[in-house]
């Protein structure tokens, strides 16, 4: 999938005409439009001012500890006894009144052999030196909690299965680099992503995650639409031991980064994704794969993934010919890794044996939250793939191109500083082409997307999470927030056919500032003013603000 | 496809080994009474599959209770173990079936329940460390141990 955030940074080109990317202009931003962004952005703000007026606390007011000997402990907990033997004897009498069809319903329960919807009887007492029980057998189920596994809200019809969501809508203002950097409103229905897991047994287990982006797609003209349906993880794990699961070959996120396998937007404060992840790590990075993942240590997890290798072709998919290559040489393409755009369009198809090369791709992540570092979580994670050239790759003087490898590295840590609301962030990217010369970026005519040996950024957040209190019968939290993000997507190194000539636009500083409020942790308003440098002398011209509303339940 | 059957069979082959053997399940119901109250002689079952009475030599030492909450999607097991005070005195996860979020068995997340009491806040960035990447399963633990204190931190009423 192509990130949207930069989407907007390329336009079309045909493919047998090709074209530098078309530069943006000078702006000259308009007084008005810098009032409408203004105007929304004072929306944003009255939008997270909501709830100012308390609707009361109604938190079960917490009791003072009780100071009881054990003696009246003993006396309480008889009566308690009793008491209960009682309700049970009670329960009993209603039980055996009940219609047969729920005797049978509970038969039918109780007969599933594992899994936490079965209803074992539990044995009256259990001594202490009783040896250890089986841990295949079950423990009896307690009087479970609401279990409203249907978007939060319903009961689900199949045991075992639940339905989550997660979903983001977005609005304000923002300059479009197409448009001279003019300063447009507007709105998006980002993503509404449905979430079904099945439990086929307590070590089977079914997930995945249907995507509707953009409001999903549509082909009259009525419908205003041209978002996309997807399927954007599906895969069954087979819990085994905790050292050691099984992904069966499915599709799945690369083990790299942080925000890629944790991508809702309750995750990250910002209303766009953190910038590392919108080229040098193309999320959401899902591809073909599988993986093995366990617990190493307490603080200390893996997983490690063989999938589908990313492919330097990002041209249209009906420009794949039935020969599964790229167009023959003298039809020009796009390409999947270039020095504006980094690895945004490289991600493998997902579906029809499509995939333009054989190659196989390693990927491995090491999570790691000391114990001995309270607060601090973080994680080293790599990719590599031996070839990314594409089937029947060439320049656009007819000759092939030979192959390229491509290895991503990642570093990150997130530290919650115990006993404050002071949170720091910060992540290292490095992109490493074995052979540049070997890229379409270097070889399509277009002397300004040219790539060079490597590719790397960085980035530093700062949040602090103040507490509001109760509002509307939940605890809300505000975190205010600036991340400062550098990119440096067109580093020396470059070979290739074309001319060399980058504008700088691949040279990139982003400043966020902005406030994410939670009314609970599944759910979150967020507004972000967003400034956007690069060296190309027209200017980035890609400045917004934002505001935005996500859920994850 | 040879790439896949290559990398996928041996996984495959150690799968069909070993699922019928284990089960994730870390611990039982037995061995999480046994751990959190070593000296107990005897556990008097008060609520069916759900509460115990701890006893040594006659007197109640604590109660253990069984319970389970929803963490992303599906069910954490877990029990807690309270003090004749009503103190949390240790909290074990017997069950984690999700396939991220599992940081909530760390043994120094679940080290901060120690103690606490309905008095306590109970609540994830104010007593509780929230975790990284676990957001909902601590959260959701948290708010068990707090149902749990509710029910049951009073001294057994």
């Amino acid at each position: 999938m192509a990130s949207p955030e930069r989407a907007c940074a390329r336009e079309y080109r045909p493919a047998a005409t090709p074209a530098p990317i078309t530069r943006r202009k000078a702006a000259t931003l308009a007084a008005a439009s810098r009032r409408h962004a203004r105007a929304m952005l004072l929306a944003s703000a009255s939008l997270l001012a909501v709830g100012a007026a308390q609707a009361g606390d109604n938190a079960a007011s917490s009791p003072a500890p009780a100071t009881v000997s054990n003696e009246a402990l003993l006396k309480k907990l008889d009566a308690m006894e009793r008491r209960i033997k009682m309700l049970e004897g009670q329960l009993r009498q209603k039980k055996a009144a009940a219609p047969a069809a729920a005797s049978d319903q509970r038969a039918a329960a109780s007969a599933r052999p594992t899994g936490p919807y079965a209803e074992a009887a539990a044995p009256v007492t259990a001594p202490a030196t009783a040896p250890a029980a089986s841990p295949a057998a079950a423990p009896s189920a307690p009087a479970a909690p609401p279990n409203h596994a249907i978007l939060g809200v319903a009961d689900s019809p199949i045991a075992g299965l639940t339905i989550g969501a997660y979903g983001e809508f977005f609005f304000g203002a923002q300059q479009n680099p197409a448009a001279g950097g003019q300063w447009q409103n507007g709105f998006d229905a980002r993503r509404m992503v449905l979430l079904p897991t099945y439990q086929i047994t307590d070590n089977i287990i079914f997930n995945a995650e249907i995507e509707f982006e953009h409001a999903g797609s549509g082909f009259d003209n009525d419908d205003k639409l041209h978002g996309t349906a997807e399927i954007e993880q599906m895969w069954i794990d087979f819990k085994i031991v905790d050292q050691f699961n099984w992904r069966a070959p499915g599709i799945d996120l690369v083990p790299i980064g942080w925000t890629n396998q944790h991508h809702e937007p309750t995750q990250f404060y910002s209303v766009l994704r953190p910038e590392l992840y919108n080229g040098l790590i193309p999320s959401t990075w899902k591809v073909p794969g599988t993986s093995v993942y366990g617990t190493i240590t307490d603080g200390l997890k893996y997983q490690v993934m063989v999938s589908a290798s990313n492919e330097d072709f990002g041209d249209s998919f009906d420009n794949r010919t039935d020969a599964k290559t790229v167009p023959a040489p003298g039809t020009a393409y796009f390409p999947g890794i270039d020095g504006l755009n980094a690895l945004s369009f490289s991600n493998p198809p997902l579906g029809d044996f499509e995939q333009l090369t054989n190659s196989m791709a390693v990927s491995g992540r090491l999570d790691f939250s000391p114990a001995f570092w309270p607060g601090f979580a973080g994680s080293v994670s790599a990719y590599f793939s031996p070839n990314i050239t594409p089937r029947g790759a060439h320049d656009d003087f007819g000759n092939f191109l030979g192959h390229t490898s491509l290895t991503v590295l990642d570093g990150e840590f997130r530290y919650r500083v115990p006993n404050t609301g002071l949170e720091l962030k910060g992540e290292y990217v490095q992109t490493i082409f074995g052979n540049p010369a070997n890229l379409r970026a270097n070889n399509d005519s277009d002397a300004t997307d040219n790539v060079g040996k490597t590719m790397w950024g960085t980035s530093g957040e700062i949040a602090y999470h103040v507490p509001l209190g109760t509002i509307l019968n939940s605890t809300w939290e505000a975190v205010p927030f600036y991340r400062y993000t550098i990119e440096n997507l067109q580093t020396a190194g470059f070979t290739g056919t074309d001319l060399n000539a980058p504008t700088g636009a691949g040279q990139l500083q982003f400043h966020n500032i902005g406030l994410a409020v939670f009314p609970s942790p599944k759910l979150v308003l967020k507004a972000t003013y967003q400034k956007v440098i690069n060296r190309d002398p027209a200017g980035a011209n890609s400045d917004s603000i934002l505001g935005g509303v996500g859920f994850f339940f | 496809m040879s790439h896949w059957i290559k990398w996928t069979a041996p996984a495959a082959a150690l799968v069909s080994v070993t699922s019928a053997a284990h089960a994730v399940q870390y611990l039982s119901v037995a061995q999480a009474q046994k751990l959190a109250f070593p000296s107990a002689t005897g556990f008097v079952e008060v609520e069916a599959g759900r509460l115990w009475k701890a006893q040594a030599g006659g007197k109640a030492i604590g109660l253990f209770v069984f319970d389970r909450v929803i963490g992303k999607h599906l069910f954490i097991d877990y029990t807690v173990a309270l003090g004749p005070g009503g103190q949390v005195h240790r909290v074990d996860i017997l069950q984690y079936r999700e396939s991220y979020g599992g940081e909530v068995r760390q043994a120094s997340w679940l080290a901060q329940f120690v103690g606490k009491t309905g008095a306590s806040p109970l609540e994830v960035d104010r007593d509780i460390r929230n975790i990284s990447g676990a957001t909902l399963s601590s959260h959701h633990v948290t708010e068990g141990v707090k149902k749990i204190l509710g029910l049951y931190g009073h001294g057994a009423r």
